[in-house]
């Protein structure tokens, strides 16, 4: 169990408990930071559970919807500077394939552990990835894909940012990574779940 | 003509005897080709066969002539004509050519085109709301109901939909009469979850609903079995030789827990699959992704009433579990095929058949639907591999 109330009620899926409980906090005083970092550790919670199978994918939806209001709430409130991360990681479902639901959970579980996450949506060409990664010097890129026949576009975006001259380490995303695609892709990290993205931003971030 | 006429007798046979769980001469290959694999090996581009019907046609024509010993095919190329969808406007198809490459494959919008307060008159109604409220919702030239505009699209796409199908009917004869091929499938039917979850509310929409709506939703899957049996059956023309199609979505792990699987996706689809049935339909229940935690509530279905197919669902349990109660197909894994080499993939065969053909009741088939990626000379490799090791 979360020891925050409203870390717990993020990771109860109780919509209007979180919901109440911002506006409260916020109405008390307490600074907007000190809540996201609330909403964070129940964020980080409902990720546990959902790689520890108590959780599906329904509860995820959930989860990004319930955060996504509670974050309406909080971003007013927000002055600029305010917000610290941990560091910025570019992420994109590739040229060719425009499903983004395995995408936005990464996105989701990222940014409940505290990174800015710059999401370049889907669709996203090679050349798209490499600018980013350069504009925002991020050290991670992570790159979705949910059809096979995409794989060749997922092949050009990795040796684009390999190519780039930019020490960017490329993590790939979908249900059918395996030896074979790691291989053939040359990514540096690869998964087909969700929750790993964390783990892998924290090794990269370790030693970036 | 004579020797196609008794090849596809035979082929027919094959195939009919493994669905009944016998064991026929050897094991019939059935591969689920896309659109696009057939228009890469035909040498078109994707943009000539979504729009150019009479290539659409001829692309499976020429794979037939190209790749031999092919046994079973579905129909012309592609699902979707997309001059058809540009004549109604519609919203939720991007094509190569329109806003596309020429050579990258159709997209589906997904939003969620029915909004929550949809449901009552949804439920109420449903052909009526879709008639009245969705069609215009999803399709520019539909937009305003009674308008010249909107009269027009209708008359275009009722004639458009006519000639694709009729185009179709005559592709599909003729290939049966050339080259002795039988119908992979006759009829497309869905789970009546993704009926609502794809194509109505969208994923975001529906888990949510399953949470703030779960009465409603419960609803608007009762009134969809019976369409969904009628659909089944209608697209079928009423024939009862070959399976319908039945692509399953949501259903896979993990979307839901087994307690909303077990509420929300399973009993609706379970009265669709034994309505199908008690009109003499089989169902190929086409089981993409994993399925394994949920072999066993399927093993509830009457005996023979689908084809269970195995995409990445754990082979040895659906074996086990369903095995002699109904017949099993697929499970060549789409990245073999796409990134492997033709001796691993006969190798992948071999095994595949040594386990889990012996006792008849098995069709050879990929795990997914076979995507442009996949090498001719992997599907060469697998068909040489069935026809080798899959003798009886």
């Amino acid at each position: 169990m979360a020891k925050d109330e409203l870390a717990g009620a993020i990771a109860g899926l109780d919509q209007e408990k979180v919901l109440s409980l911002v506006k409260e906090r916020l109405q008390a005083g307490v600074k907007p930071m000190e809540l996201i970092g609330n909403l964070q550790e129940g964020m980080a919670r409902v990720g546990d559970l959902f790689e520890e199978g108590e959780f599906f994918l329904s509860e995820l939806i959930l989860c990004g919807e319930i955060m996504k209001e509670a974050m309406g709430l909080l971003e007013p409130e927000l002055a600029a500077g305010d917000r610290q991360y941990r560091g910025t990681i570019v992420i994109g479902t590739v040229k060719g394939d425009i499903h983004d639901l395995g995408k936005n959970i990464v996105v989701m579980l990222l940014r409940g552990a505290g990174y800015k996450v710059i999401d370049l949506g889907v669709d996203v060409a090679p050349e798209k990835f490499v600018q980013s990664a350069r504009e925002n010097e991020t050290p991670l890129v992570a790159m979705s894909m949910l059809l096979t026949s995409a794989m060749g576009t997922m092949k050009e975006c990795v040796q684009a940012i390999k190519e780039s001259g930019l020490n960017t380490r490329v993590l790939i995303g979908g249900p059918i990574i395996d030896d074979k695609v790691m291989q053939f892709s040359g990514a540096d990290y690869g998964s087909t779940i969700a929750s790993d993205a964390t783990k892998i931003a924290e090794k990269v971030f370790k030693t970036a | 003509m004579a020797e196609k006429t008794s090849l596809f007798e035979e082929r027919k046979k094959r195939y009919q005897a493994a669905m009944n769980l016998e064991k026929p001469d050897r094991v019939p290959i059935r591969l689920n080709f896309s659109g696009e694999f057939i228009t890469k090996v035909a040498g078109y581009t994707f943009q000539e066969t979504y729009y150019d019907w009479q290539k659409n046609n001829d692309a499976t024509r020429k794979m037939l002539e190209k790749i031999s010993d092919l046994e079973m095919v579905i129909g012309g190329a592609n699902l979707w004509w997309a001059a058809l969808h540009d004549a109604v406007g519609a919203k939720y198809l991007r094509f190569a050519g329109r806003d596309l490459d020429a050579e990258t494959m159709f997209q589906y919008v997904e939003e969620p085109y029915m909004l929550p307060e949809d449901y009552d008159d949804f439920i109420e109604n449903p052909t009526e709301w879709i008639a009245t409220t969705y069609l215009p919702r999803i399709h520019t030239e539909l937009a305003e109901p009674g308008s010249y505009r909107a009269t027009a699209g209708l008359i275009k796409g009722a004639f458009g939909l006519a000639q694709q199908l009729g185009s179709g009917a005559e592709a599909m004869a003729s290939y049966q009469r050339d080259f002795g091929v039988v119908p992979t499938i006759t009829g497309i039917s869905k789970a009546p979850f993704d009926t609502l979850a794809d194509t109505l509310r969208g994923l975001s929409g529906i888990m949510l609903d399953l949470y703030q709506r779960p009465e409603k939703v419960k609803k608007a899957l009762e009134v969809l079995v019976p369409h969904n049996i009628f659909y089944g059956m209608a697209t079928a023309q009423g024939d009862t030789d070959f399976p319908v199609f039945m692509p399953l979505h949501r259903g896979a792990y993990p979307f839901m827990k087994m307690e909303q699987w077990v509420e929300f996706y399973w009993p609706s689809l379970k009265q669709v699959v034994e309505g199908l049935w008690s009109n003499g339909k089989r169902t190929m229940f086409y089981a993409e992704n994993i399925w394994t935690p949920y072999l066993e509530k399927i093993a509830e279905l009457p005996e023979k009433s689908i084809i269970f197919h195995v995409d990445q669902t754990d082979m040895e349990k659906a074996h086990q579990v369903l095995g002699g109660r109904f017949c099993l197909s697929g499970n060549v894994p789409n990245s073999l095929l796409a990134f492997g080499k033709p001796e691993e993939v006969k190798e992948y065969v071999k095994r595949l058949l040594d386990k889990y053909a012996r006792d008849g009741g098995f069709i050879l088939d990929a795990g997914a639907v076979i995507l442009d990626d996949a090498k001719e000379e992997n599907i060469r490799a697998l068909i040489e591999a069935g026809l080798e090791y899959g003798v009886y």
